[in-house]
């Protein structure tokens, strides 16, 4: 009978020959032969987001949002202007680090994409749309809220959502608005952001300068850093301070921690408005913590949800086991804005996909947008919304046109 | 050929490769790749200086790294000095905090895991102030430099992205092979300088170095201050390429584990090791997306487990790195050689 070797039986050298002929397998492998292009070959669009790394669960959220929006393209036959060519993704993982969002653009070139849609974070935005633009390639900012991602003259770069400082802006008029509504019952502010990437510090800063002139007192402005384990300390400050409304701006998990340490502190300011809060508008967070998450209201991306092609897309992704989450949807946008963009084109020449994103005049999404109109690569139209938990639902409360329910403000003591 | 003629000529054939790289592959991934490989390596030769030579094994040499990031970009941001002018000040401000770490650590006689402790310390206290001093770094915004997209002042403002045909796909590719020509320069001076020989002696046995009169602090703070100094070209090269840089890309872990990796994969106190280092763990990391990601489709991160089995395999059976393990095939096969003349 043949003894089977166990592991500590083979020898270094053998266990070592093994790595080595991994290693030339993998060159090889790696080398590969180079990409012939052929006219029935379909449409490749690289799609980039940091699916590893501590930007993980955002990433893998946006690469489904953007897969789904390219299985719907391909079901509804195609790119019809070029004879029904499927979308092919080209995937890169940004392991939440930018230099690495750059080399997979560097990768995407070489396999012949069209365009790229990505990257989620601020920081690996302005470095792949810059890549790409070195080749050209038209690339489709599905998140990155940093307003200079975009109008820094890169002919390539689009974002079809809203950034920074139309989003603060909204938020702060929507504030105004409803707190005047409700006979001004809110006057003194703390905000707590995180600090660790572009978009919390961005954030706060845009916030206090805006809140200020509109009557509102800043009491503190408390910053934590991303991945923040205790939010006790935060708290027991806003205790002290009591301010009428608490103003968060952070990711996900630090919004969860946030507000679930000021259920358990018994922090009960008149409103929790927040502005880009990461677990505020969330399904999975109202699913998981009703209670912590009833009458918080949130001025973030949102979908029109009069729209059907919207509630298909959630019944979709939550049949697939995941949060309907903003990266979802803007991710599915962003992919079918390009695909709108190559119909328009006829082509899937990158530059004349860049011509079709730049004069687009698209209005069939299910975002509250409107026509798309690009200026500097910015979609004028986009607009965040506010909404609120509400019986342990999440509605739209702000602007009318798209409310579906009135708001709660103050919340109920 | 002698051991000495057959690593001269092995140096020479690969700084020619290195060199004409440009001119010979047409593929930007690849460039990319090699330059992302050359951008660890130089990290890798950074750590290699204080840690492979001297033993003084630092977990926060993101410190230096990121403070050269951070006055490269900030002294153009604010004060819009030429790139060229405020290298110097990245640099000197990385041999600073050096200098400053250094003289607190070895001072009162840090060693060992109390040493790589505080530099750890150290790095996390920069990171934590980066964030804190909006007013100073911009915080948490992290600092962004202006686009520069005429081809004609690709030189001027060190950007060569959009520059023509050649420096834009071999400007950035030169600037990071030049400055890790510049690690290998220095590595290669502490193998054949009495200073180095010193350092050397220091991580032996430095009681033993005291008492042959070797000024062990003395030896530990050049050898600081010229780890920052290489260290702090990487810093410098990333601001330059990719125009941004944040509390965490400056100061994260990030750049500290990568540093210690490349050289301890490739072999402590080696001048080569770093590269080799650095290659192997790319090349690993390629191998396993080509082929986790061909095998399991979209799987995202089993590559990466691959690649840390891979790692501990190493790290496991090859306690001296690649370098360690080349000296051992070559000197079976000079053994051999020297059985078949006798």
């Amino acid at each position: 009978m043949t003894k089977t070797k166990t592991f500590d039986q083979f020898s270094r050298r053998q266990v070592l020959a093994g790595v080595a002929a991994g290693g030339a397998f993998a060159a090889a492998g790696t080398l590969g032969v180079p990409h012939i292009a052929r006219a029935a070959d379909p449409v490749k669009v690289g799609v980039v987001h940091p699916v590893t790394g501590f930007l993980q669960f955002s990433g893998t959220q946006c690469r489904f949002g953007a897969l789904a929006a390219i299985e719907e393209i391909n079901a509804a036959g195609g790119i019809k202007a070029l004879g029904g060519a499927k979308l092919e993704a080209v995937l890169g993982d940004a392991q939440s680090k930018a230099e690495i969002g750059a080399a997979e653009v560097e990768k995407f070139n070489e396999a012949g994409v069209s365009a790229i849609v990505g990257a989620y974070a601020s920081g690996i935005c302005l470095a792949t749309t810059q890549a790409a633009a070195k080749y050209g390639i038209p690339h489709v900012v599905d998140v990155g809220v940093n307003d200079k991602i975009v109008g820094r003259g890169l002919e390539n770069t689009f974002r079809f959502g809203p950034g920074f400082g139309s989003i603060t802006k909204a938020g702060v008029d929507h504030l105004i608005a409803i707190n005047d509504a409700a006979g001004k019952p809110t006057k003194s502010v703390v905000i707590v952001h995180e600090n660790t990437t572009p978009f919390g510090s961005f954030m706060a800063g845009l916030l206090e300068k805006n809140l200020t002139p509109a009557g509102f007192e800043v009491k503190e402005v408390l910053p934590h850093p991303t991945g923040n384990k205790d939010f006790n300390n935060i708290a027991l400050k806003i205790k002290e301070a009591n301010p009428d409304l608490v103003i968060p701006s952070h990711y996900y998990g630090d919004g969860v921690l946030f507000l679930r340490t000021l259920q358990r502190q018994r922090v009960k300011p008149k409103a929790i408005y927040s502005v880009l809060g990461g677990a505020s508008s969330q399904y999975r967070f109202v699913n998981e913590f009703p209670d912590a998450a009833e009458y918080v209201m949130d001025c973030n991306h949102w979908f029109d949800p009069r729209k059907e092609a919207a509630q298909a897309l959630r019944k979709k992704t939550e049949a697939a086991g995941k949060s309907f989450s903003y990266e979802v949807f803007l991710a599915y946008e962003a992919m079918m804005f390009a695909a709108d963009a190559m119909e328009r084109a006829g082509s899937a020449d990158r530059a004349k996909i860049i011509e079709a994103m730049a004069s687009s005049n698209w209005s069939g999404h299910f975002m509250p947008y409107g026509p798309t109109k690009m200026v500097n690569g910015q979609n004028e139209g986009a607009q965040a919304m506010v909404m609120q938990v509400l019986g342990k639902d999440i509605e739209v409360v702000a602007p009318k046109e798209f409310a579906t329910k009135a708001p709660v403000f103050p919340r109920p003591a | 050929m002698t051991g000495a003629n057959a690593q001269r000529a092995g140096w020479a054939i690969l700084i020619a490769a290195l060199l004409v790289a440009p001119f010979a592959i047409h593929s930007g991934r690849w460039m990319e790749f090699i330059e992302l490989t050359l951008f660890a390596a130089l990290l890798g030769q950074g750590w290699n200086i204080l840690g492979g030579y001297g033993g003084q094994y630092s977990f926060g040499h993101a410190l230096f790294f990121g403070t050269a990031a951070y006055l490269q970009a900030l002294l153009q941001y604010k004060l819009g000095w030429s790139p060229w002018v405020t290298m110097w000040f990245a640099i000197g401000g990385a041999v600073a905090v050096g200098a400053f770490v250094g003289f607190l650590s070895f001072r009162y006689g840090l060693r060992g895991s109390y040493f790589a402790l505080v530099t750890l310390a150290f790095a996390e206290a920069f990171h934590v102030l980066s964030r804190s001093l909006i007013s100073v770094t911009e915080g948490g915004r992290g600092v962004q430099l202006a686009l520069n997209q005429d081809p004609e002042k690709a030189i001027e403002t060190f950007q060569f992205t959009f520059a023509g045909p050649f420096l834009s796909e071999a400007g950035y590719y030169y600037t990071i092979l030049f400055c890790l020509l510049i690690g290998f320069a220095v590595t290669g001076w502490l193998n054949h300088s009495r200073f180095g020989a010193q350092l050397q002696a220091v991580r032996e046995d430095e009681d033993a170095a005291e008492a042959l009169g070797i000024n062990a602090f003395r030896v530990k703070m050049g050898a600081i201050c010229l780890s920052a100094a290489v260290t702090s070209l990487a810093g410098i090269y990333y601001v330059q390429k990719f125009l941004f840089v944040d509390p965490g890309i400056a100061y994260g872990p990030g750049k500290s584990v990568e540093a210690l990796f490349a050289a301890i994969i490739g072999g402590l106190g080696t001048v080569i090791g770093p590269l080799l280092g650095s290659a192997f763990i790319h090349l690993v990391g390629e191998f396993a997306k080509e082929t986790i990601g061909a095998m399991l489709g979209d799987r995202p991160g089993v590559d990466l487990i691959l690649f840390g089995i891979i790692l501990v395999l190493i790290l496991a059976y090859m306690p001296r790195g690649l370098v360690g393990l080349a000296e051992v095939i070559w000197k079976r096969l000079s053994a051999k050689k020297e059985d078949g003349h006798a």
